[in-house]
């Protein structure tokens, strides 16, 4: 299982497929807009709102299915559903910004050092990128989150970490082709060095190839972090997560699916509205 | 062309050698001490020492790596330290059983990828492509363990025609082999099918643009012939990384979906070894993982070289 590729494809793929009709998307977009403006507004009202306490149990509604009073039904101990899953995508956003902010700041400099100065840093980056990818990610993650705990920081940073690569290899593709460009030679021949010409030239050009992949590294962030969970590696309950939700509704699958279905669809829906976003804007530019 | 494959060579060498590295440094790294984690914190110094040195854990991981690759090379992985049995007798019993998952689930998604994305190239937009990029956009947006469940869902849950979890021996039950094997395989193949369908679709939308594949057209050559002999080849590039890759990985096992249809093979080792705390085996599944990485990777670059000659000398 590789997540931080396979999430990449369809982005890349769709930037070089002209043939695909452009108007068809607008009302997917603005589908996958309200949906994720939705999971955000819903994680900010689980943390605010003392009606969606996550952990309230309501010991005389036990496993009931979806009905006016519990929209999504509730869990073996009288759990709102709906509460538990809102408070989940809370955990999926962290860790998802967590990435990101980490795989594209250090993959981005790596990659563009690498690009620029070529030489011993460029092997040397690659001999990183290639170590990385050579772990067995999940295997790896879960000795370590066994071994020392886990939480945000070391959740976030250790699925950040895996992002490094492909944020690294993108950077440094996109530095390679920009680095003979006239406005690079220019500024050189001014006199600046590589640390000017980098921080003036190179990043903003860079940046936007490497940033389209934030959304690619969001969802692949999303699918490792339930992954964790799931396996009861990531987010420990009683802190919900999409990944644990649906481990303890597994318990309950036959009789009362919805346990395991609320949370599954969501991370589903915030999956693909990513995807769609993601597409959406890497067509969008010239 | 010689010069390549020995940098090539080289650096998969210290990628390998810093694997073994960092794995070597792990149980030190992540416990502080990692006989207290197995022992628990009522153990005698005397005990602890004697842990310690049995599995060399207080020598540097230079050391550490240097006997493990000492008696690897004599076909001894070291001991578990749950079972007492060797592990490289674990990974044998484990190995096969994730194969099977692997190769069948490369089947299933070479099965369904591999027409269906013909058949969209040769008429983008049409209602085929439509169906399959819909259908493969909701796939690849549902993360491999979800997929699973579903199956489950559907053909275990609601029509109760497959078993949902469970191994049986091949050579004992054949039959319940087949029927335990059904839905793991499945579940992995259409995970993949999705990502491949689109690079493979893309892939061949390029090719079918080129003038020679007008020339054939030209000639009366019908669809699938074309698409099959001509066209596919220089289009799998994108693809074949993605076979080679997953290839690679899965010697790891598939932690998720051996988790999910609780089947023997190497993610459930690995993950019960972490559970137990069970050094040398974690130590084995990481590198023997890592290596079958590493030599995917140069294999699918050997295979490029082999499908199309033009790749021999770019440079890189």
């Amino acid at each position: 299982m590789h997540p931080v590729e396979t999430a990449a494809a369809p982005a890349a793929q769709a930037a070089r497929d002209p043939r695909r009709a452009p108007s068809r998307g607008r009302i997917g977009t603005a589908l996958a807009s309200c949906w994720l403006a939705l999971v955000v507004l819903g994680a900010a009202a689980s943390s605010l709102l003392p009606a969606l306490d996550p952990l309230r149990a309501d010991f005389s509604a036990i496993l009931e299915p979806p009905s006016a009073q519990h929209w999504l039904g509730t869990d073996a101990i009288g759990r709102d559903i709906l509460a538990r899953t809102l408070a989940g995508g809370r955990s999926s956003l962290i860790v998802g910004a967590m990435t990101v902010a980490f795989g594209l700041v250090a993959g981005g400099l790596l990659g563009i050092a690498a690009g620029y100065l070529r030489g011993v840093v460029d092997g040397a980056v690659g001999i990183l990128t290639d170590l990385i990818l050579a772990f067995p990610a999940l295997i790896l993650i879960m000795a370590v989150v066994s071994l020392s705990g886990a939480g945000y920081w070391t959740i976030g940073l250790l699925i950040g970490g895996l992002s490094v690569p492909a944020f690294a290899r993108l950077a440094r593709a996109s530095t390679i082709s920009v680095r003979e460009q006239d406005y690079v030679l220019a500024a050189r021949n001014m006199g600046a060095g590589p640390l000017r010409v980098m921080r003036t030239e190179i990043i903003p050009n860079v940046l936007p190839t490497v940033g389209a992949y934030s959304f690619a590294a969001v969802t692949a962030s999303i699918v490792v972090e339930g992954s964790l969970s799931f396996l009861g590696f990531g987010l420990q309950p009683p802190l919900p997560s999409w990944g644990n939700l649906i481990a303890e509704g597994r318990v309950h699958f036959a009789t009362a699916p919805w346990i395991t279905a609320a949370p599954a669809l969501t991370l589903c829906a915030t999956v693909l509205s990513v995807n769609v976003l993601g597409q959406a804007l890497s067509k969008g530019r010239p | 062309m010689m010069r390549t494959w020995t940098v090539r060579a080289g650096r998969a060498a210290i990628v390998l050698a810093l694997l073994g590295l960092v794995t070597m440094s792990l149980p030190m790294l992540l416990t502080g001490n990692p006989a207290l984690s197995v022992l628990g914190p009522d153990a005698t110094p005397e005990r602890i020492e004697a842990f310690l040195a049995e599995l060399n854990l207080d020598d540097p991981p230079p050391a550490r790596l240097a006997d493990w690759l000492a008696a690897a090379a004599q076909g001894d992985l070291g001991t578990s330290l749950v079972t007492g049995r060797p592990v490289a007798d674990e990974i044998a019993r484990r190995l096969p059983v994730t194969l099977e998952l692997l190769i069948g689930g490369q089947i299933v998604a070479l099965a369904i990828a591999v027409p269906l994305a013909m058949a969209s190239a040769w008429k983008p937009g049409g209602r085929v492509d439509r169906a399959g990029t819909l259908a493969s956009f909701l796939l690849i947006a549902t993360p491999p363990f979800i997929i699973a469940l579903g199956l489950i869902a559907v053909f275990a849950v609601a029509l109760g025609a497959l078993p949902a979890t469970g191994w049986r021996d091949a050579w004992i039950d054949p039959a319940g082999h087949l029927r335990h094997l059904a839905l793991p395989v499945l579940a992995t193949g259409l995970a993949e099918a999705a990502v491949l369908v689109r690079l493979l679709r893309a892939g061949l939308i390029e090719t079918l643009d080129q003038p020679y594949i007008l020339a054939a057209r030209s000639r009366g050559m019908s669809a699938p012939v074309l698409l099959a002999t001509r066209a596919l080849r220089p289009s799998s590039f994108s693809a074949l990384t993605i076979v080679g890759m997953t290839v690679g990985l899965a010697f790891g096992g598939s932690v998720l979906i051996e988790s999910v249809f609780a089947i023997p093979g190497m993610g459930q080792l690995a993950m019960g070894a972490i559970e137990t705390r069970d050094f040398p085996v974690i130590e084995a599944v990481i590198i023997f993982s890592g290596a079958a990485v590493v030599v995917a990777s140069i294999a699918v670059d050997l295979i490029y070289s082999l499908v199309d000659p033009r790749t021999r000398n770019a440079s890189r």
